[in-house]
């Protein structure tokens, strides 16, 4: 998995190429949790390039909708496929998160 | 009619192709054997009319042993006739001659009679204006309706068909297995090896599976092909395709099991989607099952014949009462997604020699497939 962290209108971008499992989803969170905190920060997950999603992932994605809204902050998910899509609709949490 | 008692065959070189075979074929059954290459089906057929000599057991035909020195077996023989896969005319004669020189030779009937009977048989295989073409002016479908008059033409009280269809084109299997039909309409006994399991299970009284040598289980077709009682007829009737991986410690590698998933899937032609979802599948389960408990044998299984597909565990027993337990409920997200993407699960517990083992069963939603 590759993972980008950029800022761009006064966004702050991660874009996830490739596959968020088990075994990558604990360095998306190690880099995801260095920005998460910043107060009234807007996180965009840019999911372009994410080709597949497992629990691991979505719990780092859930953890970090929970920091960024502890702090006053936003956080969208952009672009998913209708694959990864599908994964998160059947925890429920698509109706959580802000899914453009 | 015929009662087989362990019927054996093993060759000079060693290999056993029949272990201990034990059947009983009654007057006006039509009994048909499927079961993998190699398992002795064909080999079980020639054992029947002795062009292979069993090893060891016996076949009684009518109350007469057909391995013992005193019978009588080529009059034994007659009784019973053959239609091979390959046809086996005779080349040089004319369909005609095919179908009269047994009659004329063996049966000591007079020209005349055998050509009236000969006719009477090609109008029923729909041959009648064929009768003095020559072998190599048909196809391979005439050719096998040609062989089933010829076989027809001794009187036989039961007819074995080795085959009869795998050397035809597909395009000409259904006029063969029709006249196989009508013969079944009209009370004929036969025993037919066969692949086409749409046509065995439509024409047989019963059917018998044969694996490892052995009539591995037997039943009418509806108990054979809707509920199978062992696993191998199982996988067998399901055309079931698998892919093992065994897990052995919480370290795994989910990427070479995840790799040989995507290459099952590619072989049997399964859609992106599906590949994704039985990863997903896979990589969840194995979240919530604890990997320190000993070895945990996954199979993914494709079932050719009805398109279902699942995710099976053989485990230690301890392992069950876990995945059972309510301490799992931090893992809520796989169980969610789990159950999101299967139908049912199913639990039981195998006897194995090493001793029980809990399997789990996942079978994957229909609409995801």
């Amino acid at each position: 998995m590759e993972v980008n962290i950029l800022e761009q209108n006064n966004e702050k971008i991660v874009a996830i190429k490739g596959r968020m499992d088990t075994i990558t989803s604990t360095d998306l969170e190690v880099k995801v949790s260095k920005v998460w905190a910043e107060p009234g920060i807007t996180l965009v997950f840019d999911c372009t390039g994410l080709e597949y999603i497992s629990s691991s992932g979505l719990r780092v994605i859930l953890s970090a909708q929970k920091q960024v809204s502890a702090h006053g902050g936003k956080m969208i998910v952009r672009h998913l496929s209708p694959e990864v899509y599908n994964v998160i609709e059947l925890t429920g949490f698509a109706k959580i998160l802000t899914i453009e | 009619m015929i009662q087989i008692s362990h019927l054996r065959k093993t060759y000079d070189n060693g290999l056993e192709v029949l272990r201990d075979v034990n059947a009983t074929i009654g007057r006006g059954e039509v009994i048909s054997i499927i079961g993998p290459s190699g398992t002795g089906k064909s080999t079980f057929l020639r054992c029947l009319n002795l062009l292979e000599s069993p090893t060891g057991g016996s076949i009684i035909v009518d109350g007469q042993d057909l391995l013992s020195k005193q019978t009588d077996v080529p009059r034994l023989r007659r009784k019973m006739g053959m239609v091979f896969q390959s046809f086996n005319l005779f080349n040089h004669l004319s369909v005609m001659d095919n179908l009269c020189i047994g009659p004329v030779k063996l049966l000591g009937k007079s020209r005349k009679q055998a050509e009236a009977r000969a006719m009477e048989l090609l109008e029923m295989v729909g041959l009648a204006e064929k009768a003095h073409a020559m072998p190599s002016q048909l196809s391979g479908g005439q050719k096998q309706r040609v062989a089933i008059a010829r076989c027809l033409t001794m009187n036989p009280e039961i007819i074995l068909f080795d085959e009869p269809t795998s050397a035809l084109d597909p395009t000409m299997v259904s006029e063969v297995l029709g006249v196989i039909r009508t013969l079944a309409k009209q009370g004929m006994t036969m025993v037919i090896v066969t692949h086409e399991m749409h046509f065995a299970r439509e024409v047989s009284t019963r059917i018998f599976y044969m694996d490892q040598g052995v009539v591995y289980e037997e039943g009418t077709p509806e108990q054979i092909f809707d509920h199978p009682q062992h696993e191998r007829t199982r996988v067998f009737i399901n055309r079931i395709r698998n892919y093992h991986y065994v897990i052995r410690s919480p370290r795994y590698d989910l990427y070479q099991l995840q790799g040989g998933m995507a290459l099952f899937c590619t072989r049997y032609y399964l859609s992106e989607h599906i590949q994704h979802q039985v990863q997903l599948l896979a990589e969840e389960v194995l979240q919530v099952i604890p990997l320190d408990k000993g070895e945990v044998d996954l199979a993914l299984r494709y079932s050719e014949e009805c398109h279902t597909i699942s995710l099976e565990l053989l485990m230690p027993p301890g392992i069950v009462t876990v995945w059972k337990s309510p301490q799992f409920a931090p893992d809520a997200l796989s169980l969610s997604i789990i159950q999101g993407l299967c139908d049912n699960i199913i639990e039981s517990v195998d006897d194995t020699p090493e001793g029980p083992r809990v399997r789990l069963i996942f079978n994957l939603k229909q609409n995801e497939q």
